[in-house]
Parts: structure tokens; sequence; C-alpha cells
């Protein structure tokens, strides 16, 4: 199985909690056999890097000058499709799985899902409307649409807590039975993340 | 290459008028059918028109046009690109025929073409109109620089790029670094056909002026790029001389009181007439019926407004700045003067209004110009050529996708 993880900050990259979590997961990918491409933000370190199996795309924005986190994800966004793009093209179209981490790898998810079928799965690990206390600002409100249409247009939607899940349920009306609460301390949890992924393949394994 | 499919990204498309983009895409993608290529349209929807319609063959695709709150009109503009990449995928998909090259109109569709190109590995052509260092005289804060550098990103990604003046390559090339040889120059174009209307000249003139003043018609927003006070300072000069003459401008701005406080102090209030705005039809009737038009500019990307003039049998004079000077001939069919002297414009309007055959003999050249230089079907075989020579190219190199999307 090839599979693409998309995430603003991995490793030696840390802004959040974010960053060592997605590096867990593709750590633990890589152990099953997961082909595991991570394609992430990092100015400092633009290019490949192939650390423990997992292979790293650190991409940069071409746009460098930005007015708000919004205008430099979308951009960013841009740049993920080209790079997750050239991954398939050179993979002959197998990739199996697009993972994409938090509203701000969300555009590329669902634009690479409509164009090559790519089945895609978000991780939400934290919501706008839990950090902006409501989406009341069109600035919070744009993030909350991006956050919305990728809770939609996804396969399966993971969190890490139950309190997590309420509040992807109550606050985005996301039906309950497409959300999987699979927290990483968990035991098997890696098995349930690649049940996920099979069954977001439409129940395929390899 | 008889088949040949492109697809157009313009987030402007009539009934949906902005700025002068949507009536270009509209001319260019009926020009290019004419000549025998399938183009599609995708743009922004619009209150009351289709989401899907055929329109003289083309193809036009209107999507949402992200109707979430945001916060500024750049943030707008990325997240309607959204849609727009979401609807070209779409369309490329249904098509039975595969889609050749993506062909993106300024930085406002940029990203989606962006996208789309890497995604479904097809050659991205784009025309930049206007630069936003242009349109701001320069980059002053960081909105107007993270969209100069959007424009930057179109113009390295496309394959090939298209100006409609050598002043507006000139100006992609030293703020981008773009090479000259990568940008095609390809002018702006009018649709002469649009101005074949049948009314009473007279009538239209007697609205205007006396029916023994000649009519000196001025068009454009009154703003300070314009020129217009170049034009009030020149009236006394050319009354002296030749004291028949209504001076007629069209078209508002915040310059519009001093503008008139200036004619008021030189005396010649009664002489100038400030219409505001005219409707699209009733501004043809004005351009068939006056005598002269004037547009003394001091920066012009392109200067549609001289081609318009002169596609109507006006004479015109320009001044010589940016994309007037590259339209005119001086002496040959219309007038060129140094910009920001009323001195010499009196001059030359007092030449062109006392002499009615030199007046005829521009006029007549510059008909012939239009119709060889600025005509659609002329621009539509060389936009064309590019197309041609970027799909030539494409087929010869080793990025390619493999399935068609």
């Amino acid at each position: 199985m090839r599979a693409i993880v998309l995430t603003w900050e991995y490793p030696p990259r840390i802004i959040g909690e974010m960053a060592n979590r997605v590096k867990t997961l593709a750590d633990a990918l890589v152990k099953r056999n997961v082909e595991v491409h991570v394609v992430t933000f990092d100015d400092w370190r633009v290019g490949l890097e192939v650390d423990n199996n997992v292979i790293i795309h650190r991409i940069s924005n071409p746009v460098r000058t930005h007015t708000s986190i919004l205008t430099w994800a979308l951009t960013l966004n841009i740049e993920m499709e080209r790079v997750v793009a050239d991954i398939y093209y050179n993979a002959h179209g197998k990739v199996d799985i697009v993972h994409a981490h938090d509203w701000l790898c969300v555009p590329a998810a669902v634009g690479l899902k409509h164009a090559l079928q790519i089945p895609f799965v978000l991780t939400i690990h934290s919501t706008e409307d839990y950090r902006s206390h409501g989406s009341t600002t069109p600035f919070n409100l744009a993030i909350k649409s991006i956050e919305w249409n990728g809770l939609y247009e996804a396969t399966k939607v993971i969190v890490h807590s139950q309190e997590m899940m309420m509040e992807v349920l109550m606050g985005y009306r996301v039906p309950e039975s497409k959300i999987a609460v699979v927290p990483i301390t968990a035991p098997l949890w890696i098995d349930k993340i690649l049940d996920i992924y099979s069954s977001a393949r439409g129940g395929k394994n390899e | 290459m008889s088949d040949l499919h492109v697809l157009m990204l313009s987030w402007e498309f009539p009934p949906r008028v902005i700025g002068g983009l949507a009536a270009h895409v509209y001319d260019l993608s009926r020009a290019l059918v004419r000549r025998g290529l399938s183009v599609d349209v995708v743009t922004c929807d619009f209150p009351g028109a289709l989401k899907y319609e055929e329109i003289e063959g083309v193809h036009v695709y209107r999507t949402d046009a992200y109707t979430v709150p945001s916060p500024d009109f750049a943030s707008w503009a990325l997240l309607m690109n959204l849609s727009l990449q979401k609807q070209a995928i779409e369309t490329m998909k249904k098509e039975e025929n595969e889609v050749d090259l993506i062909h993106a109109h300024d930085w406002l569709s940029a990203p989606a073409g962006i996208a789309i190109k890497h995604i479904t590995r097809k050659p991205l052509v784009a025309t930049i109109h206007s630069t936003e260092s242009g349109r701001r005289n320069g980059l002053h804060n960081d909105y107007q620089r993270m969209i100069h550098e959007i424009e930057w990103w179109l113009t390295f990604e496309a394959w090939r790029i298209i100006c409609c003046s050598y002043f507006m390559r000139n100006q992609v090339h030293n703020l981008f670094g773009t090479p000259v040889g990568k940008i095609d120059v390809i002018p702006n174009g009018v649709d002469g056909q649009k101005l074949a209307l049948s009314f009473n000249r007279e009538e239209i003139r007697s609205r205007f002026a006396a029916p023994w003043e000649k009519i000196v018609l001025f068009v454009g927003r009154l703003v300070p790029e314009k020129g217009v006070n170049i034009l009030v300072g020149a009236v006394p000069k050319v009354l002296k001389a030749y004291p028949n003459v209504k001076f007629v401008i069209v078209g508002d701005g915040y310059m519009r009181k001093a503008l008139m406080d200036d004619a008021h102090m030189l005396g010649v209030y009664h002489k100038i007439y400030f219409t505001g705005f005219l409707d699209d039809q009733l501004l043809r009737m004005l351009y068939r019926s006056a005598d002269l038009g004037v547009f003394p500019s001091l920066y012009e990307p392109f200067g549609i407004v001289a081609l318009e003039a002169m596609a109507a049998g006006l004479p015109v004079i320009v001044s010589d700045t940016g994309g007037f000077s590259e339209i005119v001939d001086h002496d040959v069919n219309g007038i060129k003067v140094p910009p920001n002297n009323s001195d010499a414009l009196a001059w030359w309007i007092i030449r062109v209004l006392s002499d009615p055959s030199y007046s005829d003999w521009l006029r007549h050249n510059a008909l012939k110009k239009i119709s060889e230089v600025y005509d659609w079907d002329e621009i539509a075989r060389k936009t064309r050529l590019v197309y041609e020579r970027v799909l030539r190219e494409y087929e010869a190199s080793t990025w390619k996708g493999f399935k068609s999307i």
C-alpha cells in the first residue's frame, strides 16, 4: 500500500502537538509495510529525505508574502497538489490513500480526490470553532468552511478523543458513523488506522 | 491539430462583468471557436445566469463563486479558485474529446490553473492583462506584494505568457524576471460589429452640442492617470483659435469636482459637458457622431478606448505612453502628443479640427489598421499559433500524464 500523508508540520519543524503525532503515525505505517510519503512545509529543509523508510517531501510556499495564515494555506495547498501529482505520476497512478491532517491540508486533499480518484481520510486535531471561540469573523468562517468541506469530502474522519468527536459532531454536523476515535496511545491503534484505510479504498487489502 | 481543445479560466464572463476581462474572454473564446477550436470557459456564477450554456459554440460552465464570508478580496479569490478547480476537473472528465491545454487569465485564476496543470499534466498558458504593481503604481503593502507574487507564480508555472502590448511584455519582464522569449504579444481586439448601428446622427449630436459646434470627445475614468486635467487645460487655447467646439467628457471619478472647478476658473465651463457615465449603446452612437477623440493618459497598459474610437471612425489624439504608443502611428492613423503637455495637445486639436481632409486621412488609415491588427479573427489566429507551439513542445517533452483526465 502507498499512502500520502499531508501535514503542515512534521519534525524537526514542530509547531504544536500535531508534528509528533503524525511522525508516530508515519513510523508505525512503515513498520506495517506501507510506503509512506509525507508532504509537509519546511522552508529551511526543502527537498527529499528518507528517514526510517519514511519518504519526506519538504516543500516551501511559492508565494512568500502573506496577509494571513488563510492565504498562506491556500497557496501552499496548490504546491502540495503539485508534489502529490508528481508522486502519483511517478508511481504510475498507484496511490492508495491520502491522509490529511487538519484544515491546512484540506484543499489539496479534496482537489486530488476529485481529479485523481484517490480516497482521503481526514484527521481533525482541533477545530476552528474551538480555536476561535465560535468562528464569528469572516476570517474564522472562511477557515471553518474549509474544515467543513474536508469533513464532507473525506471518506472517514479520525479524531483522537471522544471530546473531539463531540466537537466535530455538534459543530459541523458530521454523522457519528463517519467518525472514528483512534487515540495513538490505544492498543492496536495502527490496525484500526489500516482498517480505515482499506475501507476507504473500498475494502481492498494488500 | 484540427480538434485543438482549450479550457479557459476567468473569474468574470458576461453577464458577470467587473472589468475588461469579461469582454476579452467572451470575444476571444468565440473567435477561437470560429477558427475551429473547442473552447470551454469555466467561470464564476452570476444571479440569473445559467450554470451551463453554449454561446456561439463556446461551452460556458459557471460555478459557485464561494459565498462563504472571507476577510478580504484576495482570500476570497483564493477560495473561489477551489470552486473553479473543481468545476474545471469535472468538465475535463466529462468531455469526450480530451482537453489539450489550460488558458488562465490574470492572477485571479492562477491557483486553479496551476493546480490543474500539475494534476492533469496539461500545459498552462496564461494571459497577463495587467499587474498589481501597474495598477497600484508600485507595491506599497503586504497585500499588494502577495498578489504580485501570485502573478509571478503564474508567469513561472505557465508554459508561455501572452501580453496585449509590448509595454505590458516589458513590464512583466521587468517585474517578474520572465524571459522576453517566453512572452508572446497579441494585441487586444475590438468588435466592430457592435459599432455598426443605424441611428440619427444629428439627433445624437444635438444632445451634446449646438449644431454649429464640433464635438471633441474624451472617454475614461476621471482619475489622474487619465490626464483629463491636461485636456481641460488645453480648452481655452483651442477656443482662441477655433471657437466652435464642444468638449464632451464621458465618465466619472473622484476628480470630477476639481475638473469642473478648473473649467470655471479658466472661463470655459460652458464649453465642456461632463456627462458622467453613459450606457454602452449611447456611448457607441456618440463615438460615431463626434469629430475627434482625445485621450491624454499618463499611464495606459493597453488603451482599448483608442481602439474603440478608431473602430468607430473617429480620428484620435493620444498621449505617447504605454499601449497608446503601439496602437497609434503618429501622423498616419492618429496623433501622438507628449504626455502632460496641454500646449501640444491644443495645437494638434486645432490642426485636426481645421483640416477635414487631414481628419479623413487619419480616420481612413485607422480603420485599416483596426481591421488588419485588432480584429478578433486575426487575434484568434495568433493565439492558436501560441497553442500549437506549446503543444508541439509538450508532445516532445517527457512531462506527461497517462490517462485522459
